[in-house]
């Protein structure tokens, strides 16, 4: 236990001290307190606004959070994900002469931290926006700090050092608790949607005897209600249940025997995290727990060589995919596409925007293109590899046949968020080509100029910086190209501006991509 | 003593160890050999209790998952994984304090000279290179001063100055009495060390050597006799 006392304070001493001497940390900590000071102002005024602050109302928020929270943690914890355990850990930690359950508990820490700061908000909000006497508030929070912990703590062990129950067991555990959800909601549901539609209703819902007499999650309702709406039989029986619950089951997972057999899962769950992480860092999106899909036998015949070979290549591992090219940004685009169709019929769009509807579609993917940071693929992949660098031709050609795909993908894309406005909206085919090809070319502008942002500052700022930087010139380009598509508008023609628009993006994106090409000249990246 | 009874492992319905048994003695070094996925890591991992098996595994005659056999128990994983946050020195006094071993300031800095890490005290765990990890690794294991040490492939990525260093500090353990357990692909890297070895193949084990049965024999030779061929990887 002194050891991993020690990992902590050491972590942590190590963190500030070297947060302290970035001068990024500053700006993060000047950018998290103007966000929170907004969220709290933001909360505030609806509160105050809304007439929303009173004691009912804060016990059923509470009540949600308590039926969301409790069962979910049973979830992860019984998939054994809910811990994040480092590789750094199983080396150094799993094999140490700590026991296993002092391992979860350390583990688990930063949840227990978390309740205390939970606890500390639910004072500071609730003396402030509703109403409640402090002694309420301090009472809560020592209920909700020291209880919500026990239980956790205790939903930790069972789930992770138990040893007794089989794997069958903890694989039925969360599809009981998604029962049980599923159960909650659609009850909820069917009472707001059988009466008039309001908070009140959940108010009630939760003031139900039923909902209080649930085990452990209904109990810790009672609990709430006890401590900020005063005593009545249901919330004095629950909140009994509740405590000699959490008494038990704290006493039943002290004598609990734990070898330490979670230590397989956990190693696997670090190796994945880790591999998450490290992909995360380098912007590429991947879903952890899915499995990888077999591969199709495929060929591809190279039509070309040195950096053609990239783009063969790329195509070939394509093609063995079951997917192909696409994925899950595809359905994306095709949602964002199906949407904009809907809420444009459905909202009389042609009537309310008149002749400016032709601007809707591109709007929308603009603001979608610029906002996102858009997600690594293959070609992100091409930079890792010390044979792109090899291959003996010029960088800019390596750019273009590592990205090919990408902007093939862009057709595809740009014709699904396209196509669907446009049916409804009755833009002429003339036009909609031109927004697909402005889809196409805003997306090889975020592609290049984020190639450009990572050649220009690294991982100085990390992913968030680069995002910024990025949306800096590609903010400045789109500003740029609007100009020429106005001017081309009033002179021309509306698809004259189009093209214009389209144009000018092409050449300042084609600038960007020269600068970046850097990128594809030698292997190393600003730290 | 390191003793392994009848260990099963499975992934699945893939049997990756079948009914292992082996001992090294106490104070005797033991090499386990074998191709990949012969089944050699799971082993290592079962012994260093990151796996479920099946059978029993003994650290001086105790349970390996009782916390008396984890005190005398070092442990040198295949892949080095530092914390982030740790400077290698930090990393020796976690160490120190996890297992309460009284090794002295003194013999901490002794031992991070011999693997040329004296200048690199402060660094963080973040900054270390793959081979910078592995002797930061193997001085973690030996701040323990256990009584049992397992090694897994601890040669990779070392440089030749760590390689003869760790080679001498395995014949010193073997002189104060410690049971060291090796797995590695490199028959030459331990053909001066070996008391025992154990070559496996497909989850079993398919030989076991005593040095002393076996007099002057090489490793090499005494591998390729019983998996038949030169396929030593």
């Amino acid at each position: 236990m002194r050891g991993l006392i020690y990992i902590y304070q050491r972590t942590i001493a190590n963190n500030i001290k070297r947060a302290l001497k970035r001068p990024v940390t500053y700006l993060w900590l000047a950018f998290g307190a103007a966000y929170m000071g907004m969220v709290f102002f933001g909360f505030q005024s609806m509160i105050q606004e809304g007439d929303f602050g009173t004691p009912e109302n804060i016990v059923a928020v509470l009540s949600i959070i308590i039926f969301a929270m409790i069962p979910g943690n049973i979830i992860s914890y019984s998939k054994r994900k809910g811990l994040l355990f480092r590789p750094s850990e199983v080396h150094f930690v799993f094999s140490a002469p700590v026991s296993p359950k002092m391992v979860l508990m350390f583990e688990g820490a930063k949840s227990f931290l978390g309740n205390l700061v939970i606890g500390v908000l639910i004072v500071i909000c609730g003396g402030l926006w509703f109403h409640i006497a402090i002694w309420q508030l301090l009472a809560y929070c020592l209920f909700f700090v020291v209880f919500e912990s026990i239980l956790e703590a205790t939903i930790i062990i069972f789930c992770f050092g138990n040893e007794y129950f089989s794997e069958k067991f903890f694989k039925r555990l969360p599809l009981v608790m998604y029962l049980f959800m599923t159960v909650v909601a659609g009850t909820a549901f069917y009472k707001l949607m059988n009466g008039e539609p309001s908070f009140a209703l959940i108010c009630d819902y939760f003031a139900m005897p039923v909902i209080q007499l649930v085990p452990i999650v209904g109990w810790n309702v009672a609990a709430t209600r006890l401590i900020f709406l005063g005593p009545d039989m249901f919330s004095l029986i629950g909140t009994a249940l509740y405590i000699v619950s959490v008494i038990g089951m704290f006493a039943y997972a002290w004598k609990m025997k734990c070898t330490g057999e979670y230590y397989e899962d956990a190693m696997k769950f670090a190796d994945d995290y880790q591999k998450l992480r490290n992909n995360q860092k380098k912007g590429i999106i991947s879903v952890p727990w899915k499995k990888k899909g077999k591969l199709r036998e495929a060929s591809v015949e190279y039509k070309g060589s040195y950096a053609k070979a990239i783009y063969f290549r790329q195509m070939l591992e394509y093609k063995k995919s079951p997917v192909f090219i696409f994925g899950w940004n595809t359905l994306l685009c095709l949602g964002l596409g199906i949407a904009i169709a809907a809420i444009s019929y459905f909202n009389d769009a042609i009537g309310e925007f008149g002749e400016a509807k032709i601007f809707i579609v591109p709007a929308v993917v603009s603001y979608v293109v610029f906002v996102f940071s858009g997600y690594a693929t293959k070609w992100s992949k091409e930079l890792e590899n010390p044979y792109t660098y090899l291959i003996p031709d010029k960088p800019l050609k390596k750019v273009w046949y590592a990205t090919k795909i990408e902007h093939m993908r862009a057709v595809v894309d740009g014709i699904l968020v396209t196509l669907p406005g446009a049916i409804v909206l009755g833009l002429s085919p003339v036009l909609t080509v031109l927004t697909v090809l402005l889809y196409i070319c805003l997306n090889a502008n975020r592609l290049y100029y984020n190639m450009l942002a990572d050649v220009l500052i690294g991982n100085l700022f990390g992913n968030f910086g680069r995002s910024l930087v990025r949306m800096l010139f590609q903010g400045f380009a789109i500003g740029i190209a609007v100009v020429a598509a106005v001017i081309g508008g009033m002179v021309l023609s509306v698809e004259a501006g189009f093209f214009l628009m389209i144009l000018v993006m092409s050449v300042l994106t084609f600038g960007g991509a020269m600068v970046a090409s850097l990128s594809f000249e030698r292997m190393e990246v600003i730290e | 003593m390191l003793e392994i009874q009848e260990l099963t492992k499975n992934y699945g319905k893939y049997l990756a160890v079948d009914h292992v048994s082996f001992t090294v003695p106490t104070g005797q070094v033991g090499i386990l050999l074998g191709p990949n996925g012969a089944g050699k890591s799971t082993i290592i991992k079962s012994i260093a209790g990151l796996l479920r098996y099946q059978g029993g595994v003994g650290i001086e005659r105790m349970p390996a998952r009782s916390l008396e056999a984890k005190r005398v128990f070092g442990y040198v994983p295949e892949v080095p994984s530092m914390f982030d946050a740790l400077t290698v020195r930090e990393h020796i006094e976690y160490v120190r304090r996890a297992y309460d071993s009284d090794i002295t300031e003194e013999e901490v800095g002794h031992l991070l000279a011999r693997f040329e890490l004296d200048d690199k005290q402060k660094k963080l765990g973040r900054e270390l290179s793959k081979g910078m990890m592995q002797k930061v690794s193997i001085c973690c294991a030996l701040a323990i001063k256990p009584k049992v040490i397992l090694l897994d492939e601890p040669m990779v990525g070392l440089d030749p100055a760590a390689i003869k260093e760790l080679k001498e500090v395995v014949l010193e353990l073997k002189a104060q009495g410690v049971t060291v357990l090796i797995s590695t692909h490199m028959l030459e890297m331990v053909k001066d060390l070996w008391d025992y070895v154990f070559i496996m193949q497909k989850g079993k084990i398919i030989g076991t050597f005593d040095r002393q049965q076996q007099g002057d024999a090489d490793i090499e030779e005494l591998f390729f006799q019983i998996t038949g061929g030169g396929e030593s990887e």
